[in-house]
């Protein structure tokens, strides 16, 4: 080590050589302890001793890895044995312009299809609107019917590719309806969505599209018919991602994912479903923030929690339902607009914390995230900075690899009792009533006006944000992609509205809104009528004329069918 | 900018979104903070139409009225949504946009009408002082200096 000065820490030689103005840029530039806090607000001391991990029993409460409570990881050899899933998520225009995607994708080496839909088809709404024909396509795949899933995953087996759905909405009973069209066996069916309902009403997708308690009851629906039906399908609930990104710490993420997965469980026992037929077909959908320390312990204290609310609060006996296995998709909204390429150091340091939780599959945001549609170049650079840390880094080498770090195990624990005791109150108020009436809500909203006002007083730091802010940047290339297909989409999907056998389809429509009426299980019924070339829209909007909403939440558009009087 | 004079003191200001973008947790949390500042914030929440939200703006009697988006088709909900303002007789009401908004687009958004953009990097402050220009309304000074959007 030679003798260099250190910015920022040679105060007496810049005294005597430099103006007071040079010495603030210095300062200003010099990187110091800004925070004590972890992201979400767990004040930490500067150091932790045995005496902080005092009441931690090795057996009770950590276990060797893929042992009761799984604390330490889901499986014995973590990535030895089952290698984490390197995914990349494409999506966007017609089904033709996605399946390019996923080509390419394919040949950089990403090892699962994973499709993003677009705004329109995750609001279960045609993208024919007359006021909101522009969002078709844009942000994901536009899928509107079977006969665009076909085309999306034409020549691709569903009950030999796993393909991952990045939607809640109507793509299992798609995805379903095609399998059953090509006359496939559904108990092979492989593959994932997101049936999480209640994360969207607190999303963003609000009352109008997604009320609670419809949405609650379509989540318990869809979970009921795919573990009955295609058992070999994941269910990736709770949707924990977008709760974080909405606003809310990572205890909380536990304490309302949780919150979610409980009912869900206690509603399919009740329809005569046990945890262990339906717990170990579930994946906890998880964010991957900037605090590195902080996720990490996130991901351990989930595991336990997860696995002590199985076993001592359902019963479980068997350990498939009382391992969870957790699919990470690294955090968009900590991404930052100005000087974009820092994202990518984000990225990768969420990206390594995901791991060594050890988590089971994650898909690293692009760097471009907070600009466009990820651009083919930044997806590749999120595929190889997960080559990177696989390869170089060591980050597959050993299980739980911080385990036992007495920083680690305290912070576990406290998020740990943070999650618990917010759960608590949750359930106190009762998880839908918490949704429908707001009170969740307005807690996100506390967490982000919180978040906000600190950055005003710079008590929180966001490189190139509040501080640190780039000058003269020029702008960033957006994504771009030709809209040929999209206009040809939206011509093929009138014409098959036109062209469709009108008595089939009402005779399904009548029969999906007779079952969805009297509050059964619609999923059969849905899947019936996309066969008969339904639109999503147009069986969702059934659904809600059959539950007492306009058909359309926009109220623009009139119910295109005339439904059966009671 | 002239902007009509209201029947309140205070700047009325109506926050909503367009279209079926989900991103509403920016704009939620401007609401509170303008009303922290003392405007009066008339929060529609996402998935309105452009008609919904020019209805509201009649009914409430408003000084400004801001849209965010998070998607990339602001440029055509914008200028759909001028469209809707003027055939409404109310095309001087100021309209500001915030959210992930392209500077490349920021020249098409003052032409078709535009009075703010406050886009990625954009602060409070800027916001606030945006409201009592086009307005001519005061609003109390923040203790807190300028935080980013």
């Amino acid at each position: 080590m030679t003798a260099q000065p250190v910015p920022g820490d040679g105060t007496a030689a810049l005294e005597s050589s430099a103006n007071s103005a040079d010495v603030h840029a210095l300062e200003d530039v010099s990187v110091k302890l800004s925070r004590t806090a972890t992201w979400s607000g767990i004040e930490t001391q500067a150091s932790y001793g045995p005496g902080d991990v005092q009441q931690v029993d090795y057996a009770r409460d950590l276990g060797d890895p893929g042992q009761y409570p799984y604390t330490r990881g889901a499986y014995p050899q973590m990535y030895r044995s089952r290698m984490w899933t390197l995914r990349n998520i494409v999506g966007y225009g017609a089904p033709e312009d996605t399946r390019e995607g996923i080509t390419s994708a394919l040949k950089m080496g990403t090892a699962g299809i994973d499709v993003v839909i677009d705004a329109l088809s995750q609001e279960a709404i045609d993208p024919d609107h007359p006021v909101l024909s522009a969002d078709a396509g844009q942000e994901g795949c536009s899928l509107p019917t079977v006969r665009d899933v076909e085309i999306l995953l034409q020549g691709i087996d569903v009950t030999r590719t796993d393909v991952a759905w990045h939607s809640t909405m109507m793509i299992y009973p798609l995805v379903v309806a095609m399998a059953r069209k090509q006359g496939k066996d559904l108990s092979k069916l492989q593959g994932s969505h997101m049936p999480d309902h209640l994360q969207l009403r607190l999303a963003g997708w609000s009352e109008a599209i997604v009320p609670a308690d419809l949405g609650h009851r379509t989540t318990v629906d869809c979970i009921e018919y795919s573990v009955r039906h295609s058992p070999r399908w994941a269910l990736g609930c709770p949707q924990a991602y977008d709760l974080r990104e909405r606003g809310i710490t990572a205890a909380g993420e536990i304490a309302l994912g949780m919150a979610i997965a409980k009912q869900t469980l206690r509603d399919l026992e009740n329809r005569g479903l046990g945890v262990d037929r339906v717990a170990p077909s579930m994946a906890w959908v998880s964010g991957s923030d900037i605090d590195f320390f902080e996720e990490i312990a996130k991901f351990r204290a989930l595991r336990r929690v997860w696995a002590r609310t199985m076993k001592e609060q359902f019963g479980s006996l068997d350990p498939r339902a009382q391992r969870l296995r957790i699919a990470c998709h690294t955090s968009g909204r900590s991404l930052v607009y100005p000087q974009p390429l820092n994202n990518l150091s984000r990225a990768a340091v969420q990206t390594l914390a995901a791991l060594l939780g050890g988590v089971q599959s994650v898909e690293t945001c692009t760097y471009d995230e907070p600009i466009c549609i990820p651009t083919e170049s930044a997806r590749e650079l999120a595929t190889r900075t997960q080559q990177i840390l696989a390869h170089e880094v060591g980050a597959a080498r050993t299980a739980d690899p911080l385990g036992g770090s007495y920083y680690i195990e305290s912070l576990t624990n406290q998020v740990e009792t943070d999650a618990l005791e917010l759960l608590a109150k949750i359930e106190a108020i009762g998880l839908v009533k918490a949704v429908a009436d707001g009170t969740l809500e307005a807690l996100m909203d506390d967490y982000n006006y919180k978040i906000q006002k600190e950055l005003e007083r710079q008590e929180r730091i966001i490189v190139g944000v509040n501080k640190f802010q780039p000058k003269d940047e020029a702008p960033t290339k957006r994504f771009t992609f030709d809209p040929a297909h999209m206009t040809s989409h939206i011509q093929r999907f009138k014409k098959l509205k036109a062209e469709r056998d009108a008595v089939l389809l009402s005779d399904k429509i009548d029969a999906l809104y007779r079952v969805a009426q009297r509050r059964e299980n619609a999923h059969p019924a849905m899947i019936d009528a996309l066969i008969a070339d339904a639109s999503i829209g147009e069986v969702w909007g059934t659904v809600r004329v059959a539950s007492g909403l306009p058909y359309d939440p926009f109220r623009v558009l009139e119910a295109p069918f005339r439904y059966p009087v009671p | 900018m002239n902007a009509r004079p209201t029947s309140s003191n205070k700047i009325r200001c109506l926050l909503g979104m367009l279209g079926a973008d989900v991103h509403s947790k920016g704009i939620r949390t401007l609401a509170q903070l303008l009303r922290d500042r003392g405007v009066e914030v008339i929060y529609l929440g996402e998935h309105n139409t452009a008609a919904g939200i020019v209805n509201a703006m009649l009914a409430e009697d408003v000084d400004v009225v801001g849209l965010s988006f998070s998607t990339s088709t602001y440029v055509h909900y914008t200028r759909d949504f001028l469209d809707n303002m003027r055939a409404a007789g109310i095309g001087d009401i100021p309209l500001m946009l915030g959210g992930l908004i392209h500077r490349d687009d920021e020249p098409a958004l003052r032409a078709m009408g535009v009075t703010g953009i406050f886009g990625p990097g954009s602060t409070t402050e800027q916001i606030v002082r945006f409201l009592q220009e086009v307005t001519g309304k005061p609003l109390s000074i923040a203790n807190d200096i300028g935080g980013q959007f």
